[in-house]
This record gives structure tokens, sequence and C-alpha cells, in this order.
């Protein structure tokens, strides 16, 4: 079939259903937040950081995404991009939700901000230059305002290309994207430092920001194949998209599924064997009790049953079998979130019941929102992007 | 009576028949167009051929659906010699740590896993992988040593379509006319 013949795919239809579902979610979110704000803040603000992680994680990932095919001139994701810019249309909420976390969250989370503890802590003072209140705010305006630059950049170029039709626009795009992708590799690593590895302030990995990454795009990938599949059963992709892309992503689905494991085994490995008190501090409570069981769980759940599940050729071009995994992937980064960030709140027990799903489900409302409102008001396919042809006729081998 | 030189050429000879390729007579055609030649490849499938093989300098999309061959059985080999590896490499490592040799290194018990699951993985890949390519290597029939050729060009620029006499539908008059049908630039008797 001839790119010509094909008829624009259109914009997303968001019915009121579809807000409504959200709002309801908001509203549950909110609600569960504020009640656990009052009776119990410090465990408010974990189950907070677990979602508000979560969901920078895909936006900014969706970002990652675009950027590298840019980067690459990529043929064969154009068709698919969109999806991808929809996530970082989130990007300006997380900054909002940053800003209530600085003001508001991090006295509950991070000891290191309160000087008495400080004051009789000579490893954290040694800590202070970089673990101090100023320089933290410093940092993370400035994470915030390179990704929310360069998601204006490489999110508003492309919907420029969509109304002007100029193909030179995406060469245009390849050297903010390689800036982006050098500084990302940066922030992201730095900003998971600061939000989570100092969440235990005496510990320190140097591989943690890698461990985020690999979780990054393990998730990204896993939303992304869900919303393409979503409008392809509702035929809205036809001739744009077929299961030779939802080929390439299931494969980007399984390599990230290795990776992770892979960096999350390397870091174990190195802290097990070396044993040392200021690096096995981080393993020690993951390792008892509640805890323990979930850690294999999720060497069970984040690695072995996705890595035999997405092994075989067919279950990467089958959508049904490919949403699943994708929804069990998804679970289970936020299993993976929570078991990051909720020992620092109770070492002894897993916390994990109707507050921390509710604002979870909250944060998941607030997404879907901003990215279905995205693709309501954007061709949900960049069809004047000159490589597009490639994509339509992208055929997958092995 | 022989000379040993006689028994030696002998020996070389046998020795060269087992390795050397065995070329089979048929009937090829050759195209400049790679577009074509799927196209002339899914006809010659629909004649009921069944044995017949497209030579092409670099991978064809679409090809294996026009000729209608099979997924290859590879993967199970890659999968099942993976299972191998790693159970080999959990064995091996427990043999040697905890029951033939045991050793206490940095205060850790004999039969650690997190020390071992480097040589499991890699156990696991050096079988996945070595056992691939001699699977692969079998499949093809490799190594063949200076197989006929239909047309030097075939590793450059050209593409072509080879049947052979012994296939059960073989039919050169068909073939040559569906060949030219098709855009061959040349239709030949040939060897490979």
């Amino acid at each position: 079939m001839s790119e010509k013949t094909l008829q624009p795919p259109g914009t997303m239809n968001v019915t009121a259903k579809h807000k409504t579902i959200f709002a309801v979610l908001m509203f549950l979110g909110a609600a569960a937040f504020v009640v656990t704000l009052i009776n119990n803040p410090e465990r408010a603000w974990h189950g907070y950081l677990t979602s508000f992680f979560y969901f920078l994680t895909l936006a900014i990932g969706g970002l990652f995404f675009t950027a590298i095919n840019h980067m690459v001139k990529s043929g064969w994701h154009v068709t698919i991009r969109r999806f991808g810019e929809a996530m970082a249309a989130f990007l300006p909420v997380t900054a909002v939700a940053v800003l209530a976390l600085m003001v508001l969250g991090v006295d509950h989370l991070y000891s290191w901000l309160d000087p008495e503890v400080v004051a009789h802590d000579p490893l954290l003072q040694h800590k202070t230059p970089y673990l101090n209140r100023g320089f933290f705010w410093i940092r993370t305006v400035g994470f915030f305002g390179i990704w929310l630059y360069f998601g204006k950049v490489l999110v508003g170029k492309s919907l420029e290309q969509d109304k002007t039709g100029d193909e030179g626009m995406s060469d245009k795009l390849i050297k903010p994207s390689v800036i982006f992708v050098l500084l990302f590799a940066l922030t992201y690593s730095l900003f998971s430092v600061d939000t989570l590895m100092a969440l235990e302030p005496h510990w320190f990995s140097t591989i943690f920001g890698v461990y985020c990454f690999g979780g990054m795009f393990q998730s990204t990938m896993a939303f992304m194949i869900l919303t393409i599949v979503y409008f392809m059963n509702r035929g809205q992709l036809k001739g744009y998209v077929n299961e030779n892309h939802l080929h390439d992503l299931g494969k980007y689905l399984f390599a990230f599924t290795v990776f992770w494991a892979y960096i999350a085994f390397s870091q174990y490995m190195l802290i097990w064997y070396a044993n040392l008190p200021e690096e096995t501090i981080f393993f020690e409570p993951r390792s008892k009790g509640g805890w323990m069981w979930m850690s294999l769980g999720l060497v069970l759940g984040k690695f072995i049953i996705p890595f035999f599940a997405l092994l075989p050729q067919w279950a990467k071009r089958s959508k049904a079998h490919l949403s699943v995994v994708s929804i069990w992937i998804l679970i289970m980064q936020f299993f993976d979130m929570h078991w990051l960030i909720y020992p620092n709140y109770d070492e002894e027990h897993v916390v994990l019941s109707v507050p921390e799903v509710l604002i979870f489900l909250g944060f998941w409302g607030l997404f879907l929102f901003f990215v279905t409102r995205f693709l309501g008001k954007n061709e949900i396919v960049p069809i004047k992007d000159g490589r597009i042809h490639e994509s339509v006729h992208h055929h997958v081998v092995y | 009576m022989a000379s040993p030189l006689d028994t030696l050429d002998k020996i070389v000879g046998s020795v060269e028949g087992l390795v050397r390729a065995k070329g089979k007579k048929g009937i090829a055609g050759i195209w400049t167009d790679d577009h074509a030649i799927i196209g002339a490849a899914a006809q010659t499938k629909a004649l009921g051929i069944k044995k017949f093989d497209t030579i092409s300098p670099f991978p064809l999309h679409g090809i294996d659906e026009a000729m209608g061959i099979p997924r290859s059985f590879i993967p199970w080999v890659t999968f099942i010699m993976g299972l191998a590896g790693c159970a080999f490499g959990t064995w091996f490592t427990w043999w040697t740590s905890a029951v033939n040799w045991p050793i206490i290194i940095a205060g850790k018990p004999h039969w650690s896993l997190p020390a071992f699951v480097p040589i499991i993985f890699e156990c696991t890949i050096l079988f996945a992988a070595l056992s691939s390519v001699g699977a692969m290597f079998a499949l093809n029939g490799l190594p063949k040593i200076d197989p006929p050729t239909i047309d030097p060009d075939l590793t450059c620029h050209k593409f072509a379509i080879f049947v052979p006499e012994d296939d059960p539908n073989y039919d050169a008059d068909k073939l040559e006319s569906l060949f030219k049908e098709h855009g061959a630039i040349e239709v030949k008797k040939a060897e490979f």
C-alpha cells in the first residue's frame, strides 16, 4: 500500500467516559493522599515519591525514546513516535509535582536535611557539600529545566512539522537529540541518586542510575506497546503500524528486561562480595522477612517470567500476548519502585496497602489524562515526517 | 604395484570427495531486480516446485514467505543448549567448589550462588552460541569447498533462482518461460 493512498489517522477520540475514569482515579488518589497526609505524613510522602518517580520515568522515557530515534535517523519508529511524545507531554506536570515534593515533602523523606541528624553523624557531615538543601534545589531546578526545554524542542518541532510539512525538520532535530541524550545520562542518574539513593544517605552505589534507567526503558516500552495496541484495535493505525513495529518494541522490552536484571545483579553481586558495611546497608533490610520475599519476587517477576514470556518470536508479534506481558511489567515496575523506597519508611515490614495503591492509581489518572489530552489534540501519527514511508513498509525478518 | 604416491593421491582424493560440494544439474534464472525475483519465487512455488533455491548478495525482505520456507529450527537448538549450558554451569561450579575441592573464599559458604552466576551465565551463552553456529553449519552443508557457481556476479548485484532437475515437478520449458515472464535477464542450464 502506498503512503499516498493512506488516510490520515486523525486524533484520539477522548470520550467523556475516558475523562470520567481519569477524574475518578485522580479523585481517589488525591483523597487517599490527603487522608494519609493528615494521619501519617511520612507514609503519604513515601507513597507520593514512589508514584511520582514512576511517572517521571515514563514521561522522560517517552522523550528519550524519541530522542534516540531522531539521533540515529531511524525510519521504522516514525509511525509510533507520537506515542513517545505523548508520554513526554506529562513532563510539565512532573515539574509541578516535584515542586510540591521539594517544598512540602522532602523533610519527611531525607534525614540529611535535618541539621540535628547531620550534627551527630560524621559521615553525613562529610557528604554535606553535595547533600545539602541549597544544592538539592539547584540541581532539581536545573534537571527539570533541561528536561522541559528539550521536551519543548523535540516535541514542539515535531508537531510544527505536522503543520508546515517541512521534511528538513527531522534532520534539524538530530543535534538537540544528541545533546539531550548526553545530558539525560547525567541528569537522570543524578536525579535518581538525589531522590532515591539519598533516602539512605550512608549508602552509595555507582551503578544506581543505570539500574533506574533499565527499569525506565523497560516500563516505557511496556506503556508504548499498550497505547499502540489500543489504537491498533480501534483500527486507527491501519496501514501505519503493524506487527513488525510491535515485534521491534517487543525486542526492546525483552532486551531491557535482560538489561535490568544484568544491572540489578551486577549491583548486588559486587556489594555481596565486598561485604562492606556502608554498601550492604542497602541490602540488609531487603534481605529479611517480607522484604526478602519482595526481593526474590522481583527477580522472578521482573526478569524470569517476562524473559521466558518474551523469548519466542510469536510472543513479540502477538498483540494480546504482548499486552499481557506489558501490563505485568508495568505492575512489576511499581513493585520495584516500592522496593527501592519503602524500606526507608519501614525496614521490618512491607507496607503496601490501600493508600499506596490509591496514590498510584491517582497518578495513573493524571498521567493518562495528559497523555490522552495530547493525543486528542494532535495527529496520532506524524504524517509529514519525510521518513514515514520507511516506517509504513517496515518489515522485520528476525 | 601402486606407488606410495598413488596411495596418497587416493587418500587425498577421497577426503576431497567428502568435502567438495557436489553440484546438482538444473535450470537457473538470473535477475538484476530484487523485487522481480520475489514475484518469480512465489510463482515457482505455485508450480509445485519444492527444492528450489534463491541466491542473493544480501538478505531479501519477504523472500521466505514467497518461497514458502518454514521457520528454521535453530532457535530451538539455541534454547535447549542454553538451558543445558545453564544446568552444566550450575552443576560444575557446585562440584568444583563444594564437592571436589572445597575452599573457603572470603568467608563465604562453599557453594555461594551469587559468585557463580557469572560462570553459569557464560556457560549458558557459550553453549547456546556455539551450538547455534554448529547447527547453522550443519544445516547449510558447510564447509563447501569449491562449489559450482551459476554466475560470479551473484555475490555482487545479481539474483538467481535455481531449480534442480530432481524436483518432481521439474519442467525446464515451463520454468524458462516463467522466469522470462518475470523479467529474468538470462535463463540457463546450470550446476549448483
